[in-house]
């Protein structure tokens, strides 16, 4: 039984989290509705005519699903290898298969550009997703659809952004389940045929969780703005729409129709978003269940090592997730170099010496990376703790059978997500002009949007771990007569150790990576990370060669350092641990 | 059930913190604010990614006056504005640098400069002919216009086209890139030359130009950025990833193709298409924030660019013209010999853009989505 003084102070951090991350929205939407003069049911209403809604609300739909369901396909056998055999170096390829998912997305998009450029091997291959010559040309003429090549470019980007998705959530699972269940069920009827086994074994032990994950993959693809941006420059999604005309909504008697376009697309997208995230916590929470029965028998999965077609699959899978960061890694070092004779591209460090200097940008990259770590760091001490207290009060109006309170709070630690960056971005801009302008000047104040964006993923890997522990475990352990720290220790945090650890490194990586709400929020340049660092490089003009190469040399900074932090992250989780999000 | 329960709350949330919320004054005299921020001696810069303002030369100016300078970065110009809209009640920065002529009367009228004495005896008569009053200072100005790749046309064995009408023709279906005015600055500076290049002609309209350029699929961007590096096939862009190459022409500087030849050893297969009235004299402002705390540091950072060692080397630095008396674009491989210099520019007015800006905006939107 909790003590007041515990109830109270858990309440007051769910109290504060919740209305933190949901006023933002609610300050945007006020100012919106007093700008143009509608409430949000009519802006709702009036969102076929917004500009160029329509089309957005259209190709973002497309393109998520389809994201999804490539994430699916992409994952699935990657997931299921991983997690079904021994491989020697597990924890080096499940850092690899995590570092994209917290790649910043400029950098993903440059690498992409890079493996489907003129002279690329997909190029020379004769699958042209740029230009869209050759096949891909023919295939747009025949059917008439505009740019297949951009929209396969995109899906496959997102797919290989969310790829970590499908493997946190489908790789334990199937490393976990005991062999023997496998065999029992091939002796019955309906378990000897492989689809037999499929339908009655498979899907019901893992379909919550590759739905979970793909309606993850939907959510993420989404909210897409910067892949969308420069891998289909012809089509906007939602994201994109609000991010170009964003920049002004919210100003009275200034542009209404931006801020009718901001207004009617953020209220579509909450409303979709809302949807999917609702989705994604009951499958967790099925996925949760049926992973508790399956480690009940608690079998590690001993197969031996991978099979050929095993290690095809994953060493696919391997290169499909590196290589778009060698990709940007390298073009840190080829300079262009042009003359009237024609244009010839030297190897060299010219780059990285003017990113370390900061000749292109008003910071260095170490005055950058400096800046992400600090608030790297301070995003962890803030996010780690009050994602748990979310957690565990979730997880204890669950057991005390109050589980509609427990559900509204389950989504309620999600909506983050949901909402638009724009929208958290304009929020926090008013809300923070209104009641303190003051925090402008304080250096730190970008940990806050850090820590709004951090915490549903906090939740998401500790709620299901917590799910999973047994009580008794805790009960056993305090008979032992241990100190209630002891008990604490031995009862019940050994068992969540993994994923606390995970959301730790996530945390960390996911604030390095951050850039759309410090971008928004926070726009003094002394204070820019390495990604903002990066995207301001990008967006200059790049008349100087050197400016895309010093551009790249930063993003392989940001990419070693996600890299070493999930290593090491995965070596304080222990073999068969678990820890999905 | 639940979901709408959620929405429910929000949207009554939401509603009565809309009253709380004040409109923005439409009073017509200004009066100069408190400081919206401390002043903690900093001096606090609100710009784009001006590459003239480097590292070295804000150390330079610390090291000059004592004042140390913190940048507040945003998009483009038109950041610029709504940046300083938005913060109107709590401005948190001392000097903007980079609206330019079709965004400061907008700046101006909702009182978000306040007056400074600067000596602008120095500047050409080209850049104070727009504005010379106390609340804004020009720091640099080029002419917005058509670039066109010289190598494809000849290959298409095309002419170079001597009225914009051409433009609407078969041979340029899809071959156009033209950033939105309603995101994109030059993209703005390009409309208003279209409306004076139109309004010259006894039966033109700027806006069913518009109208057949969307109906020979003109490709419009949100900014320069992709309309000239991903589209545009004579610059740069072709030598960087995601180069698509679909555009023979876009809208940039007369004097890009200078750029270009001064980043490529003196080469360049871009120029630009000289047609009168179809280019755009632009000038960009520097002036002190409505609301700033550190106005000593604004007004020394304003008279330390407009020096002629900062100023004049804004071609190399900030790739725009310097607006100082005396000094041109450098020689050096090829920087002056390829820049344009057009015949008969579209100047326009402060009273033009005043009056008119936000109509054209709203017009160009509909011609476009109608096409």
């Amino acid at each position: 039984m909790p003590r007041n003084s515990e109830l109270v102070g858990r309440g007051f951090v769910v109290l504060s989290y919740v209305v933190l991350s949901t006023l933002p929205f609610v300050y945007a939407m006020a100012r919106l509705q007093m700008v143009t003069g509608q409430t949000p049911l009519e802006a709702l209403v009036n969102f076929p005519e917004a500009y160029g809604a329509i089309d957005a609300l259209r190709f973002t739909l497309l393109e998520a699903s389809a994201s999804a369901f490539l994430t699916v396909l992409f994952g699935f056998p990657i997931a299921w290898c991983l997690g079904r055999y021994q491989w020697k170096h597990a924890t080096m390829l499940r850092a690899v298969f995590s570092v994209p998912f917290v790649m910043p997305a400029i950098v993903v998009a440059m690498g992409f550009l890079l493996l489907i450029d003129q002279q690329s091997l997909l190029y020379k291959t004769g699958l042209d997703l740029r230009t869209e010559t050759g096949v891909i040309g023919a295939y747009a003429q025949r059917t008439g659809w505009s740019h297949p090549g951009h929209f396969l470019a995109l899906i496959i980007a997102h797919a290989w952004f969310n790829l970590s998705l499908m493997i946190r959530f489908v790789e334990p699972t199937v490393a976990r389940l005991d062999p023997a269940w496998e065999e029992q069920m091939s002796l019955l009827g309906q378990g000897q045929s492989t689809f037999g086994r499929l339908r009655h074994l498979w899907w019901p032990v893992l379909g919550p969780a590759v739905l979970c994950a793909a309606s993850l993959s939907f959510l993420f693809s989404f909210t897409s703005f910067a892949l969308v941006k420069w891998l289909t420059p012809f089509n906007h999604t939602l994201e994109s729409l609000m991010a170009s005309y964003g920049g002004s909504a919210g100003i009275a008697d200034y542009r209404v129709d931006t801020s009718e376009i901001v207004m009617s697309a953020s209220i579509v997208q909450f409303l979709i978003l809302l949807s999917a995230l609702y989705l994604t916590s009951t499958l967790q929470r099925r996925h949760s269940s049926r992973f508790a029965l399956v480690s009940e028998h608690g079998a590690q999965a001993s197969r031996g090592p991978p099979t050929f077609k095993a290690k095809v699959t994953v060493y696919a899978g391997f290169v499909f997730a590196l290589a778009p960061m060698v990709a940007a890694s390298t073009a840190s070092f080829r300079i262009r170099n042009k003359t009237d004779t024609g244009t010839t591209y030297t190897w060299g460090i010219e780059a990285w010496n003017a990113a370390w200097a900061g000749n292109l940008s008003t910071l260095n990259v170490a005055e950058a990376l400096a800046n992400s770590m600090v608030f790297a760091l301070g995003t962890l001490i803030i996010a780690l703790p009050v994602g748990w207290i979310l957690a565990s009060t979730i997880h204890a109006l669950e057991i005390s059978n109050h589980h509609r309170l427990a559900k509204a709070l389950d989504v309620a630690t999600l909506l983050p997500l949901a909402i638009s960056a724009i929208m958290v971005g304009l929020g926090v801009l008013l809300g923070v002009l209104k009641n303190m302008p003051s925090l402008f000047q304080w250096s730190l104040l970008p940990i806050l949007p850090h820590v709004i964006l951090t915490v549903p993923f906090v939740v998401r890997i500790m709620l299901p771990a917590m799910r999973s522990v047994d009580p008794k475990w805790k009960e056993q352990a305090s008979v032992l007569g241990l100190s209630p720290l002891r008990t604490w220790y031995h009862g019940y945090f050994s068992f969540i150790r993994g994923p606390a650890v995970v959301a730790s490194s996530l945390t960390l990586a996911f604030s390095l990576g951050e850039f759309g709400a410090s971008w928004l929020l926070v726009r003094t340049g002394s204070w820019d990370t390495l990604s903002v660092l990066v995207d301001t490089l990008m967006s200059r003009p790049k008349f100087d060669p050197l400016v895309q190469p010093t551009a790249m040399a930063a993003a392989t900074v940001l990419m070693l350092l996600t890299f070493f932090l999930f290593i090491l992250a995965e070596r304080f989780r222990a073999e068969g641990e678990g820890g999905g999000f | 059930m639940k979901i709408r329960l959620m929405l429910l709350t929000f949207l009554v949330l939401a509603a009565p913190l809309s009253g709380c919320i004040e409109s923005a004054s439409t009073e017509e005299n200004c009066t100069v604010l408190p400081a919206g921020h401390e002043d903690d001696g900093t001096l606090r810069i609100l710009t784009y990614d001006i590459s003239a303002l480097s590292d070295e030369m804000l150390e330079d100016f610390t090291t000059e006056t004592g004042i140390p300078v913190e940048m507040i970065r945003v998009d483009d110009a038109g950041g610029i504005l709504d940046q300083m809209m938005l913060t109107k009640e709590a401005q948190q920065a001392d000097l903007m640098i980079g609206l330019d002529n079709t965004y400061l009367p907008t700046a101006i009228d909702n009182c978000l400069l306040q007056p400074h004495e600067t000596s602008q005896e120095n500047i050409t008569s080209a850049a104070a002919a727009f504005y010379d009053g106390p609340l804004a200072v020009p720091f640099d100005q080029g002419d917005v216009c058509l670039n066109f790749d010289e190598d494809a046309l000849a290959e298409a064995n095309m002419s170079i086209p001597t009225h914009l009408n051409e433009l609407t023709e078969e041979p340029w279906k899809g071959k156009i890139a033209f950033p939105s005015p309603v995101s994109s600055s030059p993209g703005r500076a390009f409309l208003a030359a279209t409306m004076e290049y139109f309004s010259l002609e006894s039966d033109g309209d700027a806006m069913s130009w518009w109208g057949d350029m969307i109906g020979n699929d003109a490709i419009i961007t949100t900014g320069w950025t992709e309309a000239y590096e991903t589209h545009y096939t004579g610059g740069y862009g072709e030598y960087t990833e995601g180069h698509i190459g679909d555009a023979w022409m876009t809208v940039s500087y007369c004097h890009s193709p200078g750029v270009e030849a001064f980043y490529s050893g003196n080469s360049t297969h871009s120029t630009s298409l000289m047609i009168d009235h179809a280019s755009f004299h632009q000038v960009e402002y520097t002036g002190i924030i409505n609301g700033a705390a550190q106005i000593n540091g604004a007004r020394l950072f304003i008279e330390y660019l407009l020096t002629p060692e900062v100023n004049g080397n804004m071609p190399e630095n900030n790739l725009m013209y310097s607006v100082l008396e005396g000094y041109d674009l450098p020689e050096t491989d090829g920087y002056r010999y390829h820049a344009d210099v057009p015949s008969v520019v579209t100047v326009m007015d402060y009273e033009q853009i005043q009056a008119n800006m936000d109509q054209w905006l709203e017009e160009w939107k509909a011609a476009t989505q109608q096409a």
